[in-house]
């Protein structure tokens, strides 16, 4: 009976759309299956030092972390947008859109920025001294260990938050906000028993992008010194020249991860969100006056000038300092180097991601779902671990192309092409950041009623000619905003792009990288400086994308 | 003329692949239609951008370099090298450990023909994996000091540094200073400052000292130390100098070169730091002054050894050595190369007499020894 409803289940939904997905899931699967075997490889000796001295510490620092910027970062995007959407005040248009900047800073880069500025020969340490003869006990200005990750991490990562948080409020959640507001609500009644409520999906989902960053965390983990279990992989890999169980303990973050994913599962059952329709009446925001008008544009002043003035504006001026010297002509091979290697694997990534939200939408079992969610599980581990899985699969790769190079390219025994090339860097890249294509695109679907594609099928059109005629159109929006996302992440990532790029290929990233690990943090303004630039331009590409979508 | 044939060879190994992807698809499923189509217009893509990126040989040959060293003056050096010789440099920059991972997982199929990095630990692991080959040239035996190589010339030390105590030259008399163990007792306690041990700077110090005194007292020394900090540790070596000067605490270990960049930092916050501070080479009584060597490795399985020997050749020459001093304030390897003038003025110094070997051998042990001590 149950193998014979299987196979039914099977025949309805094998055609084109479900192969083909099942095709990129392999190709996606295969190097975080191989991060997953290193569970089942024996255990050697090193792992019980590992277990030992690092494994509780590593733990209890990585939830100690998760936890505190989870809080942070959730509190602030959800409280921000909440008064940006529900009320009017002094430059709340600007705002809007002016808090989501900071996720064009790399969290990396707003490090050691910070780390620096607020050491005792930073600007304000240096000020106090020089201009007013003030010397501070050392440590009290100074952003370290916990403290320094935290603060490094939230004001970066909150706009998340912020930005599903806002779209959800602005778009799905009018009429019951009006609604709540006539029957006497107000304040913090209102957003404690009306907003919050109704808002949890788009909570849980920004703080899941949150927790999975800072899981996936090494820069400002390792730069504050915070011991994580990201922290403790590379540990194990550098210290102990131990792989295997370096491996094996990623394998456990992944576990952590897969943990959340259910536990966000179990959450959201039997709750089903979302408007009815598609459009909902915008909300109309209360009037602030007096001092809690001023009240509420300081404080976004405040969140802006942390989160992007302050940090640009001191990169802005190490990068006069050290111009000179660090420019080279090769900052034009840079900036393309950056471009085409994020274009290129952000095309890859949309393209998987609407071919599997699309067969997760046709065949909606949980067997999808969870093959769905595997996919994007490369978002909470670390890059660099990535990276020993796609060199391992594309190294195979060769082998078992080996007989072919040599027929046709006339190539010795064990040549290696595909693992020197740049197509190992973009399925690197489509790996890990599988995860913010594919959330838009399936945020895209869950905007589209069933009925629609239900009513075009009904009329007797294909799947794919409903796809292109229906579907696509409606999706649009969602795919650019995706695109621009994924495209952002992939220019400021780091780990992979220097373990598996090709040779010469030097990207902004790596170049800041360069100077940055030596502690030549001057030096490291410039490229650091461009490359928080083309984030900026993406980061507004997907404003301006929203903007057009309201009207 | 070769080159433009290889380049072809391989468009046409990426047509080839990018048709067997198609032709699995469309084997596979029986409707080939959008969805077959969309995935073989993305692969497509990505081949199209292949070929700009590949690196393209000239007629002086090339040289293809995995290294975990990135200063500007080594671009340089390379840009010198292949003006001198014709030979193009091809360059992978990236983490020590990563790149022998890499060149391991490649074998005998790897591009690569020289391994460079920082640490003599390190180029005892890519030795001990296998991964290196001896490197014959009489130019390079003189020109290289004695014990700043392989013992089996497997690799070649390009510069050294010292790791030395940092004072505060307004609270601390040099003449209470000797060695790095003395450090460790009770009466520095709260005062000494140096970063996290999970640094390989002092993964490979600790190293060394357990080749000197022997684990036990390795063990002590690391407990003496982590007793004796002044604050947890934290940031990088620069770090520790400013923490001495803002009165954390009263020395620093730290390396010798950091010094010198702080003193014509752009920064006129750092240069007055450096001006702040001593520099005290510990141990000179007795076993002498911890060092470490940049090197390359020559790569087992290197298809292009002659160049990579040059390359090395030409790095340890004086000129280029002087350059390198010069911009990193590096110690060369090469006897007749100038030092700048901050590193001739403080004067020569006894230093450790270890195979770097040790380092790599030790290390394990450092990084258990730590964690167990509780050194950060």
């Amino acid at each position: 009976m149950q193998i014979h409803r299987t196979y039914r289940t099977l025949r309805n939904y094998t055609n084109g759309w479900v192969i083909a997905s099942l095709i990129g899931a392999a190709a996606i699967l295969l190097p975080i299956l191989y991060v997953m075997s290193g569970l089942f490889r024996p255990v050697n000796e090193n792992w019980a030092t590992v277990k030992t001295y690092l494994l509780t510490d590593y733990v209890i620092g990585s939830a100690k972390l998760v936890l505190l910027t989870g809080f942070f970062s959730t509190l602030a995007g959800v409280f921000l947008a909440w008064l940006v959407v529900g009320y009017a005040f002094p430059l709340r248009r600007f705002f809007r859109w002016g808090l989501v900047l900071p996720l064009a800073v790399p969290p990396y880069i707003a490090a050691y920025t910070y780390g620096t500025m607020t050491s005792y020969t930073g600007i304000i340490q240096a000020t106090l001294r020089n201009q007013f003869n003030i010397q501070l006990p050392h440590g009290m200005m100074e952003l370290s260990s916990l403290r320094g990750a935290v603060f490094t991490l939230s004001v970066f990562l909150f706009p998340y938050v912020f930005l599903l948080m806002r779209t959800y409020l602005e778009r799905q959640s009018g009429s019951y906000i009006e609604n709540g507001r006539l029957l006497g609500r107000s304040g913090w009644g209102l957003f404690t028993r009306v907003v919050l409520p109704l808002s949890r999906p788009a909570i849980i989902a920004g703080a899941m992008l949150v927790i999975f960053e800072v899981l996936s965390d090494y820069g400002v983990a390792s730069y504050f010194g915070v011991q994580t279990i990201s922290t403790a992989i590379f540990q194990t890999w550098f210290g102990m020249y131990d792989i295997d169980s370096a491996m094996r303990l990623a394998a456990w973050l992944l576990v952590i991860i897969i943990g959340i994913f259910i536990l966000e599962r179990l959450l959201r059952q039997g709750r089903r969100y979302g408007a009815m329709s598609s459009r909902s009446k915008p909300l109309q925001p209360v009037q602030l006056k007096g001092w809690a008008a001023a009240g509420a544009t300081g404080l976004c002043i405040l969140v802006f000038s942390a989160g992007f003035l302050v940090p640009v504006g001191q990169i802005l001026l190490w990068a006069t300092w050290t111009y000179s010297s660090v420019w080279r002509s090769d900052f034009v091979d840079l900036l393309r180097n950056t471009l085409t290697g994020a274009a290129w694997a952000t095309l890859v990534v949309m393209g998987i991601a609407v071919l599997s939200a699309k067969s997760v939408r046709m065949v909606s079992n949980a067997g999808a779902y969870a093959l769905a969610r595997l996919m994007t599980a490369g978002y909470a581990i670390p890059g660099a671990i990535i990276a020993i899985g796609a060199l391992a699969v594309f190294i195979g790769l060769d082998e078992l192309l080996s007989p072919l190079y040599v027929w046709l390219l006339d190539r010795e025994e064990g040549a290696l092409v595909l693992s020197l090339s740049l197509p190992m860097l973009l399925a690197g890249y489509v790996i890990r950041f599988m995860a913010t294509g594919y959330n838009a695109i399936e945020a895209g679907y869950d905007k589209i009623p069933r009925t629609y594609t239900e009513a075009a099928q009904s009329l007797g059109h294909k799947q794919g000619s409903t796809f292109r005629r229906v579907e696509l159109p409606l999706l649009k929006p969602a795919i650019l905003s995706g695109f621009a996302l994924t495209f952002i992440e992939i220019v400021k990532e780091l780990p992979l792009t220097l373990l598996l790029r090709p040779f010469n290929f030097d990207t902004l990233a790596t170049r800041t990288y360069q100077y940055a690990i030596d502690e030549r943090i001057y030096e490291a303004a410039l490229p650091s400086l461009l490359l928080i630039m083309l984030s900026l331009i993406s980061v507004i590409i997907v404003l301006r994308l929203e903007k057009g979508r309201i009207r | 003329m070769q080159g433009s044939w290889k380049k072809l060879y391989i468009a046409a190994a990426f047509i080839l692949t990018l048709a067997l992807i198609a032709g699995c698809g469309a084997g596979s499923s029986g409707t080939p239609e959008e969805p077959t189509q969309q995935a073989a217009g993305g692969t497509n893509g990505q081949d199209q951008a292949q070929p700009e990126e590949q690196a393209q040989p000239e007629a002086g040959g090339e040289v293809n370099i995995y290294t975990a060293r990135h200063y500007d003056v080594d671009a340089e050096l390379y840009s010198q090298f292949t003006e001198a010789t014709g030979i193009t440099v091809n360059v992978i920059e990236g983490k020590a450990p990563e790149l022998i991972e890499k060149l391991k997982r490649e074998g005998a199929s790897t591009p690569a023909d020289l391994f460079i990095t920082v640490d003599g630990g390190i180029l005892n692991t890519a030795k001990v994996e296998g991964l290196l080959q001896p490197i014959e040239s009489e130019v390079i035996d003189a020109q290289v000091g004695e014990g700043l190589m392989d013992t089996d010339k497997e690799w070649i030390g390009l510069s050294t540094r010292a790791r030395v105590i940092v004072y505060a030259k307004d609270r601390v008399d040099p003449a209470e200073l000797s060695t790095y163990e003395a450090l460790a007792e009770d009466n520095w306690q709260g005062k000494v400052l140096v970063r996290s041990s999970t640094n390989l700077y002092n993964q490979s110090l600790l190293a060394s000292l357990i080749a000197i005194d022997g684990e036990e007292a390795a063990e002590q020394w690391a407990a003496g130390i982590a007793a004796n900090l002044a604050r947890e540790p934290e940031g990088g070596d620069r770090d520790q100098a400013k923490a001495v000067v803002a009165g954390a605490g009263d020395v620093a270990i730290m390396n010798t070169y950091y010094v010198g960049q702080m003193s014509v930092s752009d920064d006129p916050e750092e240069v007055k730091v450096a001006e702040q501070v001593g520099v005290f080479f510990p141990n000179q009584d007795t076993t002498g002054t911890h060092i470490n060597i940049s090197g390359a490795g020559l790569i087992k399985h290197s298809k292009n050894k002659d160049n990579a020997v040059k390359l090395i050749e030409f790095l340890t020459a004086p000129a280029a050595q002087e350059t390198i001093s010069l911009a990193n304030y590096e110690y060369p390897v090469n006897a007749e190369a100038k030092l700048p003038e901050l590193l001739a003025s403080w004067g020569e110094f006894k230093h450790q007499e270890l195979d770097f070997a040790v380092y790599g051998e030790n290390n394990p042990k450092a990084v258990e020894i730590a964690n167990k001590v509780g050194w950060k």
